[in-house]
């Protein structure tokens, strides 16, 4: 930026017409994007705020000011639903968060440098296959008389199929591992830039055991990254509606599928409330992560 | 404790990361196995068969559905990527970094169905107001801008995408050096030659990654595109409108494996070019470093 204002502007002095049109015309070119995410991302988030508190009518909604749609949410079974969805929400960060930050730590250690981004890209391979197409996959997957029960048998594992793989709360669950994980490999591997590769070294020559150097050491190194990693999934456990839509069950309701619901009823004040309780949410956790450990560390690599 | 002094704990660790990897595209794998039977999931016999390829392509509706995919991904890229660039370089050199980078990278982690909602309900409440306006002045110039269209589902998916491409970006740009650009200014050339010369070849890699992960995203995606298109269709809402309201057919089990080798083909092919690239790289630097024999 500071070599494309000094050509717009600085030279020359301020008053003067002279300047090209061009040249005065650069500076904003820069700030189109964050005026664009201003105009369609920003605004609209905030407005759902606004429009959460309209009045209902029969296909749409008036200006008006009821907190009908906050009851009709907080009052009802959406919150208990909304609840269960954060606990299991909460599960699934744990499990990606235990299967998958050793593999950003192991790829961070072990690997040569120049081959850690490679590695890295394995994981990009299942994220780029549409997420709805894995997640109807593992209906077939996880069915009764699917690849997982079928092979279970066959090797004499179990007699009888396991029905509560799928239509049920573990079928969330697995489902939101099985799409998120990728998530914490990534940002585990940009928190683990915070860690550097002597450290490792340092901890084996203090006789540092591995249990300790991961708590004492690594955690609180990498916290940023796996904070914003946890949120990432926790949020998106809360938004994805397809997840519990098509491996949920009775009860398996989220956040996202509250709203998407409310939308098909014509209820746009009750989806509007609900999007506002998830970025309140959402900023709420940010907010605290940011507090605790600086999120913009995460960054560092970057700038 | 050395990862080489015990060969046999470093192996294990690496089979777990690609058992980890496995397990992830299990069930697109099995997907792919069931498009090929002609029988169809669960059956008994496994007979091979391109049949239920044959079907799609002989689909008018799909095929339709393809073309405004394809256009959706082509037009969302050639704005995204530019846009992404250009915050990148605005990133660059802001005093204050914490607004542009939560500004571009909040979309990252807004669930689907609440970005979609919160933009349908904005839009619509925009065109309302638009037409509004258009009354009081006595115009209906502004009467479709924000109706649910081609445009709607190109704004949406920008804001969807623009984070992806902004870290690709920026992540190519963290290895270039800004004397770069002070050397070439000082030799006269002006703002835009000294990118084109000098910065853009050297970050080129991630501007085309980030253009393939657009075009990917963009033609993966599903919530966002059903919620804010008009009335066209996209290969997935056709395909995911199918497995709600009929189930999985063989026809949509083929169709999902199709999306998932076009995915695939794109990413492999980029790994395989940057390799390939990488080493003729270095091939001619090593070359250049040979001395010359007379």
């Amino acid at each position: 930026m500071a070599d494309l204002s000094s050509s717009a502007g600085g030279a020359v002095p301020a008053g003067t017409d002279k300047t090209p049109w061009r040249e005065r015309l650069a500076p904003w070119a820069f700030r189109a994007p964050l005026i664009f995410m201003v105009a369609f991302f920003a605004i609209p988030m905030a407005m759902t705020v606004v429009f959460s508190v309209f009045e209902r009518t029969m296909f749409w909604m008036e200006p008006g000011f009821t907190l009908f749609s906050y009851e009709n949410f907080f009052f009802s079974a959406r919150l208990t639903n909304f609840l269960n969805s954060m606990k299991y929400s909460l599960i699934s960060v744990a499990i990606c968060f235990v299967f998958g930050f050793p593999i950003a730590v192991f790829v961070r250690k072990s690997i040569p440098e120049v081959a850690q981004h490679r590695v890295v890209l394995l994981f990009i391979l299942p994220f780029m296959v549409s997420e709805i197409i894995r997640v109807f996959a593992l209906r077939p997957v996880l069915q009764r008389n699917g690849l997982v029960n079928t092979t279970l048998m066959d090797l004499g594992i179990i007699d009888e199929p396991i029905t509560a793989l799928l239509y049920t709360h573990t079928g969330v669950v697995i489902g939101e591992v099985l799409s998120f994980l990728p998530f914490i490999v990534f940002s585990g591997f940009l928190a683990m830039e915070a860690v550097p590769k002597y450290i490792f070294e340092v901890c084996d020559d203090l006789g540092v055991g591995p249990w300790r150097r991961f708590v004492d050491v690594i955690l609180p190194l990498a916290a940023p990254g796996i904070f914003a990693g946890s949120v990432f999934i926790f949020v998106n456990g809360l938004g994805v509606a397809l997840l519990p839509n098509i491996l949920g069950g009775a009860g398996a309701v989220n956040a996202g599928l509250i709203a998407t619901q409310a939308i098909t009823a014509l209820d746009f004040p009750l989806a509007m409330a609900v999007s506002a309780i998830m970025m309140a949410t959402l900023t709420t956790l940010l907010w605290i992560g940011h507090k605790l450990f600086d999120l913009t560390k995460i960054l560092t690599p970057l700038s | 404790m050395n990862d080489y002094d015990n060969i046999w704990l470093h192996r294990l660790k690496w089979t777990y990361l690609l058992l980890v990897v496995l397990t992830l595209m299990t069930p697109v794998m099995y997907v792919m196995y069931v498009s090929f039977n002609q029988n169809g999931f669960g059956a008994n016999e496994y007979v091979f068969t391109w049949e239920w390829y044959g079907l799609i392509f002989s689909d008018e509706l799909l095929i339709g559905a393809l073309r405004w995919t394809l256009m959706l991904a082509v037009v969302v890229t050639v704005i995204t990527v530019p846009m992404a660039l250009l915050a990148a370089k605005y990133y660059k050199a802001a005093d204050n970094k914490l607004f542009p980078v939560f500004l571009l990278l909040a979309p990252l982690f807004v669930p689907p169905d609440i970005l979609g909602s919160a933009l349908l309900v904005f839009f619509k409440n925009l065109n309302f107001a638009l037409i509004w306006l258009g009354d009081q002045i006595g115009t209906s110039l502004f009467d479709s801008w924000f109706r649910l269209s081609f445009l709607t589902a190109t704004i949406g998916l920008i804001i969807y995408t623009i984070p992806y491409s902004f870290v690709v970006i920026l992540i190519t740009m963290g290895r270039y050096r800004k004397e770069q650009t002070e050397a070439a200014r000082a030799c006269g050339a002006n703002g835009w030659r000294a990118f084109w010369d000098i910065e853009f070849p050297q970050i080129r890699a991630g501007v085309f990654s980030a253009c393939a992960f657009t075009v990917i995203l963009v033609f993966n995606e599903y919530t966002r595109t059903s919620l804010l298109k008009g009335g066209f269709d996209t290969f997935t809402t056709v395909l995911i409108s199918q497995m709600l309201n009929t189930g999985m057919s063989p026809q949509s089990y083929a169709m999902s494996a199709m999306v998932s080798f076009v995915a695939i083909a794109v990413i492999g092919s980029i790994i395989l070019f940057t390799m390939i690239r990488a080493e003729s790289l270095s091939r001619t630097a090593r070359a250049k470093a040979e001395p010359v024999m007379s």
